[in-house]
Formats: C-alpha cells, structure tokens, sequence
C-alpha cells in the first residue's frame, strides 16, 4: 500500500492509516509469534525436545512380536519366565513379584561375572557400553517414536538402551541398507525398591518411522532378576513438524554413525620438508619412544582408534600395528559392522588372540565370505573367540573356525539357536578348547559325545537349556571319563540327567568347583546323589539346585559338611530345608556369599531377617510373589 | 455326622440362534459364568472364575472358544494343601495358553498338558490335584473338540436331547482320575494321572445345540432329565435368558443339595456300592444318607453368535457376575482391561 497510489486527498490518510495499522498488527503478530516460538524453542533446547506442532494422532501399541533375545530364565517352548511373555498386554503390572507371565534374563548381580567360568572383559571396552543382555521387540504399525514405555514388575533399573531400527521386519522386500539408531542410552540403575514402574525416559526424535525396537540391559547393580512384562511404543504416523528454531542437542555419540571411522583412510600424509626421521612435523610425538605411543595408543577405543589412523602418517603406522589389536571387542558395535569393515580391519588383525563378535552380524551385515577371508587371515593366533547370538552363523563358518584356529581355547556360542546342529561336528578338531559354552543351542548327542571324546582339555563346560540332547547321563559319564580336569559345568534345566550321570560326574570330575543344576526335574535327594556330590566335590564353589522340590536337610548338612569352600548356593523353592540346617552351612561355609532360598516354605521372612543379621556376609535371597 | 463334600459346578452353555445354517461363517460361544463356593476360610482370597475348590475359564482366540473346569480334589486339605490353588492355577494356565495361541484346535488334550507342564515351570512349588474338562469349539470348522479326565463332564443338547455325553473317568468310588503334583517322596502314594489318559472326543455341532460343561458337583445332585427339562424351556438366543437358564438350575441343583430327603444320583450310586465307610487318602467322611451340605460350583452359559454380533455378546460376558444368595457369596468377575494384572497368586501358598 503505497502512498503514492492514494487516488484523492481524503482517502489518503485513511490508507496510511489503515496501512500503518496493518502494519503494526502484522508486526505485533510476527513478533509474539518469534517470541513465542523462540520461547518455546528455548525451552525446547533446554530440553533437549522439539516444539511441534500437534497435528497428527498418536498411537499406542504394545509389542506384536518377540524377535530375537539373548537369554532368558525360562524354559524354551514354556511361557513361563521367558522373552516371549514381553509381548502382547501386560499381564502383571501395576502389581510388582515374581511371577511366570513376566520376561526374566537368565542371570543376575554380578554373581555368574566372579565364577571362573566367566571370561576377563576386553579391553577398549568403551564406557558407555554396559549392555549385557538385549530383546528385540517387532510392533504391527511403523511410527515416528514419541515415548518408549517399558513395564518393569520386578527389580526394575536394569534397562540401559532403547534403539530404533529402520527396517519393517514384516516388509516382504526388506531393504538393503538397516540403520539402528539409539533414541536412549543410559547407566544401569538400582533402583531402592523392587516395586513395579514404569520406565520411560526421554527419547531422541527419529527422522525415519520405526516398528523395530530393541532394548539392551544390564542386571549387574540387581539385587534380584529383573522382570519385564510388556512395552509400550508411542508415536505418531506421520512424520512430525520440526520447529524454525530447532536446536539438536550434539550428542557425542552421534559423530560415530558413519561406517566411515572403520574404513581404512586414503588420506593424504603430511609430507616430509627435508626427509629426516627427526623432524617429521609431529612435534613431540617424533621424539617419543615407539612403544611409549603405542602404550598411549593402547587407551583409545577403537573408533577413536580408527579416527586416529587418518590425522597423520606416524599415527597411522602406530594405529595399524597388529600389536594393538591382540584383543578386539566388536560387539559395542554390532550394529554398524559389516563384511566391509571387517574387511579393513583385516590387515591390523593378524596377531589376534582374542576376538568379540557377539550380536554382530544379523540380517546380511556379515556373511560367511566376509567372516572366512577374516578368519583366514586372523585366525592363525586365535584364543578366544565370542559368538554369542551370531546368526548370521552357519555350519560352514564353523568349518572354518575349525580350520584356522587350530589354538582356539574358547569357543562361545550361546544363544545361536539357527545353527544347525551338523555344524557343532566341527567342534571336535578344536582338541585345545578349555571353554565351552552352548547355551540355548540345538547341539544333538552324537556331536556333544563326539566333542567329548576329543576335546579333553575341557575346563568350562556350558549346556544350559541344549534341549536337543536326549540321555544326559550318556553327555555326563562321557564328561566323567574324557574331561576329568573340568572346573565348571553348566546344566541348567537339563530336563533328563538322573542320579546314575550324577554318581559318575562326581567320581570322574574331581576338580569341579561349579555345578549348575537347575531346574533339572530328575534329580531325586532320595536318592542320595546331591549327598554324594557332595562328599566327592571338596572344592565345590558354586551349586545350583534351583526348584529341585526334593532338596532337604540332609543334603545341606553334608555340604556344610563336605565343602568349605561354598560361594554360591541357590535352593530356590523346596519345602523340605529348615532353618537349622542352613544355619550349620552358614557357621561350615565362611565363604558363603549367595544363598538363594525364594519359595523354601520353611524359611520364611523372619528367618531370612535374622540369618542376614547373623551373617552379615551372605547376601540372602527371598523372592516374593506379591 | 454330616458329609462334608465339596462340589464345583460348571454349566457352559452354547445356544446358537434359529437363523440360517451358514456354513461359512464362523460360530463362537457366549458364555456367562455362575457358581456357588463355600468359604471354609474366609480370609482366602478368592479369584474369580474360581467357587470353593472349582475353578473355569472361560478364553477366546480367533480360531476358537475354549471353556474350561477344573475340580480340586478336598483330600489336600488333611495334609494342609489348599486344593483351589491347583485347580484355579491349572485353570489360568490353561486360559493363558489360549489367549496366546499356543494350542490347536482338534487337541485340547494339548492344552492340558501344556498346562500341566508349565505348573511344573513355576517357581512356587505347586502342590494339589484336580479333574479338568477342556471344551474347545473350533470356528471355522464348526467341530466341538472336547477332552476330559475325571468325574467333571459335559453334555450336548440337541432338540431337547442328549446327542453328547462325557463318561466319569473313576479308579474307585469319589476318585477320579487327576493331575497332580505330589510332594517329593509321596509320588508313590499320590494318584497322579497323565494328560494322556483324559478321554477325547470330536463332533459337529449344528446351530442351535446346547453344551453344558460342569463338575461333578452337578451331575451328582441333579439327574440328567431334571437338567434336560430346563433347558428345554431355553427359547431364546440372548444373553439374559441364557443366564436365567443357567440361574434356574443352578438354584434346583442348590436345592437338591440341601434337600435332606432327596436321594442324589451320587448318593444312588454310594449306596449301591454299599459305601458308608471312610477312606482317608482318596474321600471324605461318608455317612449313610449321603447328604451334601455343601455345593460349589461356577456356572458358565454361553451363546453363540455370528462374528457381526460377537463383540455385544464379549462385553454382556465379561460384565457377567455370578452372584447367588444362598450359601457362599462367589466374586464377580473382574473387568478385563488392558491395565487389569492378573498375577496367577495372590498369597503364598499354605506350608506343611
């Protein structure tokens, strides 16, 4: 509205009027809105939050389907204390206890970390990274996430991760490229009471709908087993409106989305002025010794490791040194690995003794090509070798974990239930193998007899949940006969292992120091086998006797006979043990640090109260159902 | 001195409308639940679906309806076992397994073993007996598959008859067959049958047939024609008449129980067998008139519907309550949402 086009004298200072009125208004208006939005943004960047406009509806939905997990305390095909129960509705919560519709991991504390079985962390572990147990969770409808809502009914704290994955798990052509983003990480907790919560913490906003989420957690500040019972996933369907003033928080971790820091560097080198050694632009790092920059390199994580390699020539000579990567733990980083990556890293790694690739690898990441022209380069020096939850493991990579590390002592499988049970043949050439852990595999009995025979050196054994196997008394005595310097054994719920296998394991396997049996049905006291285990196993450390009804007196007044050198005992839910016998094991065992009596109908909450008192040591379990 | 006899009742009902045979559609069941409990103790908890020592359930999947009863053997309680605790703990198991579809169709004996298993899986050790009858009607193929072990059975009511009728699965006389769990040592003396010994049987059911599953507690104070003659006064398909049916017997049965005079089929049956003496393992205290002075039973009654019509139906059984005024006061039936937690205990278990 320009003066000049007033036609006539009167009608201008009306149109400056109007048009000054306009002017203001529209100026009011844009100013409280940048003010508003800026406040809102404000408030937003101080809290790490958009300001949206809420436009589109939000959907609830609980998990459809239970995916993929590492552990669980339950029996597979039950649904009793297992994974699949975090699925559907909640079926427990608001009430808080102990109870079978819940999912539960199979370990918590730090108890199963101080057995001798437990291997030493790797180093270049990163800080951040204390997931120990994971659960992938698919929902019916992808969603730009607003809330996660985990429904913990017991012991709740153990969550440390929430991420969100691109792929549709139910899509008929998946896409090549899956991108794992984390909308939440944080520390484990203990939280005071073992009440029942709900667990939503603040997540990042996704720029991708998202059906697919995973939960990573870590029991190990616990008192007891956590026990989830449903998840709830908020979010809207379509994509939400970022605001003009949108503040992302910089988050550290975010620097290291890109593959990139894995990729060998094709950058260019600082050229040397006069071709000295001395003075190669370095600075003080030119003077220092070799090994002292390789010490000082050896405290870098492995993307700060790999970032490294690309600032300069020295740094890049002393980040591809072999001697750096004796030890490699690539789990923390599961969900960016891939045949490429490993492919570069291939160089570095020709002394490795020890090697993590747990969780890695799922849906195409690694294929066998990738793994073999690994092993075949790196496998030569190879220790120790994690494999937990790899499925992207077939019967011909463990041909070729065969083949190449002739010196492997310990082999983890656990939880690679796709595997099939051809493969674990190959088991048999690994003659070094001192650990051995197969839980939740289907393993059948001829290649675990045929593992037996030629494994001898055996001296960690776990077949917790092997449910493929027929005659665990067959498994037993072969383990009695063949692997006599065995110190632990895992076998829990090992449905058919009875007093004979019992008697012959513990004549065979003198220095047993750790027997799990729990849930093992079969086993009768009546028998007088736990007796007799008793008698023979003076170095006995760790007994598990988990939800054996038929556990009595008698038997805990021979351990405290028989062995001093208790730690851990767990007599979960027998009605057959008193007070006084527990009070003689626990003036017998000044060892003693666990003592599971949940369910021992005879040693109530007064009981615990005042044997807790008078051994302030032992840590005393009760379990609770309401 | 009186017999002190426990009785559980279920009476499931299925009442197709008169509307046309067609085959493809999808029949289901409407069912209300009636019962009768006594309390011995009255500070027990008690859970609903669950009368005295009987406990149903009643459970919808997409592919079928399953009713379910459950009758806890008394004898537990000499040895200071509660018996409801097996039989309603069978019993959520055994609606828990269907809600997730863990279980076929044509083979409730599944779901019962399944059942029985995952008591097993539980950490509180779990102690006591109970007969069960599994009823599964399955949709699509408008089959009823049905499974029983023990004294606790159904009936199928087809134009005023009896075309389906399940046998008592008895060792000897008040000693059914069961499932139990017995404590370590006394697995020899306990009876304790497998799932696999319930007796099983499949058939068509047409539009219009009546099922009634109950306990033992039913059949033993009312005979078959009495229960006959009640049904057939049921003429309509909506959820109301179904439940006065269901009330109506529910009271004669009640009745006859209390009726000092009246000589039950079960106290036929004891007398014919001579038996006035007492058995402490398997029976309880007999006496030579064989009165019942206590019943307990949970009534189910259900109707079928065609899918347009279901949902109505699952909300009228889900508001169902089972509230008599003679006797005990059984729970109602608690609303079931979402947020509801239905923790399998309420209170530990009684110690030896």
């Amino acid at each position: 509205l320009s003066p000049s086009h007033a036609p006539q004298k009167r009608v201008f200072p009306m149109l400056t009027l109007l048009s000054m009125f306009y002017y203001i208004c529209l100026r009011r208006r844009s100013r409280s809105g940048t003010r508003g939005e800026a406040l809102s943004s404000r408030r937003a960047v101080e809290s790490g939050q958009r300001a949206a406009l809420p436009v589109s509806v939000e959907v609830e939905q609980y998990a459809k389907e239970v995916l993929d997990f590492s552990s669980h305390y339950g029996s597979e095909n039950s649904m009793s204390y297992t994974m699949w129960n975090l699925a559907g509705s909640p079926n427990v919560y608001p009430s808080s206890g102990d109870f079978t519709q819940t999912a539960v991991f199979r370990a918590y504390g730090t108890w199963w970390e101080q057995c001798a079985s437990a291997p030493p962390p790797f180093r270049r572990t990163p800080k951040s990274f204390h997931s120990q147990d994971y659960i992938e969770l698919a929902f019916e409808e992808p969603v730009y996430p607003t809330a996660v809502e985990v429904l913990e009914t017991y012991h709740p704290g153990a969550i440390v991760q929430i991420m969100a994955c691109s792929l549709n798990p139910f899509s008929q052509n998946p896409p090549a490229d899956v991108r794992w983003e984390v909308l939440w990480a944080g520390e484990p907790t203990k939280v005071l009471t073992p009440q029942a919560r709900q667990f939503s913490p603040s997540i990042k906003q996704l720029s991708f709908p998202t059906n697919l989420i995973r939960l990573e957690a870590n029991s190990s500040l616990l008192k007891y087993y956590t026990e989830l019972d449903a998840v709830i996933l908020r979010g809207q369907r379509e994509r939400p409106i970022l605001s003009l003033y949108k503040m992302p928080r910089i988050d550290i971790c975010d620097l290291s989305d890109s593959d990139d820091e894995l990729l060998d560097p094709g950058a260019s080198f600082r050229q040397t002025g006069d071709g000295k050694h001395m003075n190669l632009g370095n600075g003080y790092f030119d003077r220092l010794p070799y090994e002292l920059i390789q010490l000082i390199v050896s405290h870098l994580t492995l993307p700060d490791l790999c970032r490294l390699a690309q600032t300069c020539k020295l740094f890049h000579q002393h980040c591809s040194d072999p001697l750096q990567y004796t030890q490699l733990s690539l789990q923390p980083y599961w969900a960016r690995l891939n045949d490429t990556s490993l492919g570069y890293l291939q160089s570095r790694c020709t002394l490795l003794q020890r090697l993590n690739l747990s969780w890695t690898g799922s849906r195409g990441a690694l294929t066998f090509s990738g793994f073999s022209s690994f092993m075949k380069v790196c496998g030569g020096n190879l220790v120790c070798l994690e494999l937990s939850c790899c499925h992207f493991l077939n019967e011909a990579c463990l041909e070729v974990i065969s083949q190449t590390c002739p010196g492997l002592q310990e082999l983890n499988l656990s939880s690679c239930d796709r595997l099939h049970h051809q493969a674990f043949m190959h088991i048999s050439k690994l003659t070094r193998l001192r650990r051995l852990v197969l839980y939740r595999t289907k393993i059948e009995q001829t290649a675990m007899l045929s593992i037996l025979t030629f494994c001898t050196e055996l001296r960690h054994l776990n077949l917790g949940s092997c449910v493929m196997i027929e005659d665990y008394d067959v498994v037993v005595s072969m383990l009695a006969v063949r692997c006599r310097l065995l110190r632990s054994l895992d076998l829990w719920r090992c449905r058919n292992l009875t007093e004979r296998g019992l008697a012959e394991l513990a004549v065979g396997c003198r220095l047993l120091e750790e027997l799990d049996l729990g849930w093992c049905s079969t086993l009768q006291s009546s028998s007088g086998c736990f007796q007799h285990l008793a008698r023979n196993l003076p170095r006995l450390r760790k007994l598990f006797l988990t939800a054996n009804r038929t556990v009595c007196d008698s038997d805990i007044e021979e351990l405290a006979a028989n062995c001093p050198a208790l730690q851990h005992l767990d007599i979960l839910g027998t009605r057959m043990v008193s007070s006084s016998s527990l009070r003689k094991l626990l003036q017998a065992c000044p060892k003693l640090l666990l003592l599971d009596v949940s369910f021992c109908s005879q040693v109530d909450a007064r009981i615990v109260q005042e044997l807790s008192g008078l051994f302030p040591n032992v840590a005393i379990k009760k379990s609770f159902t309401q | 001195m009186l017999s002190v006899l426990s009785y559980g009742r279920l009476v499931a009902r299925a009442v197709l409308g008169g509307l046309s045979q067609t085959d493809g559609r999808d029949y289901s069941l409407v069912t209300a639940s009636y019962g009768f409990g006594k309390d011995f103790r009255k500070g027990i908890l008690k859970k609903g679906m669950c009368y005295g020592d009987d406990a149903c359930f009643i459970a919808r999947h997409k592919s079928a309806d399953v009713l379910g009863v459950a009758d806890g053997v008394g004898g537990w309680r000499d040895y200071g076992v509660d018996p409801s605790q097996f039989s309603a703990t069978l019993m959520r198991t055994c609606e828990r397994l269907v809600k997730e579809g863990r279980f076929t169709p044509s083979s409730p004996v599944g779901i019962l073993t399944s059942g029985y298993y995952e008591l097993l899986q539980n950490k509180v050790p779990l102690l006591g007996s109970s007969t069960a009858c599994i009823v599964v009607l399955d949709r699509q193929s408008h089959q009823l598959h049905t499974c029983n072990l023990g004294d606790s059975g159904f009936l199928v009511v087809r134009g005023g008859e009896v075309v389906h009728r399940s046998d008592e699965q008895q060792h000897y006389f008040n000693t059914p067959f069961q499932l139990s769990i017995a404590p370590p040592g006394a697995e020899g003396v306990v009876l304790s049958d497998s799932p696999e010994a319930a007796d099983s049987s499949s058939f068509d059911v047409q539009l219009g047939d009546i099922i009634l599953t109950a306990s033992d507690g039913l059949f033993d104070n009312m005979p078959d024609y009495m229960i006959l003659q009640e049904l057939k006064k049921l003429k309509s398909t909506n959820y109301d008449s179904i439940q006065q049916t269901a009330q109506s017997i529910a009271k004669q049965a009640h009745e006859l129980a209390y009726d000092p005079n009246y000589m039950s089929p079960f106290a036929q049956f004891a007398c014919d067998n001579g038996l006035n003496g007492e058995n402490p393992m398997t029976s309880r205290c007999c006496c030579p008139l064989w009165q019942s002075t206590q019943t307990e039973y949970v009534m189910i009654v259900g109707t079928v519907y065609f899918p347009s019509q279901s949902s109505a139906c699952l909300q009228l059984r889900r508001a169902a309550s089972s509230r008599m005024d003679c006797g005990g006061t059984p729970p109602s039936l608690p609303p079931l949402t979402a947020k509801t937690c239905r923790p399998l205990f309420s209170a530990e278990s009684a110690s030896i």
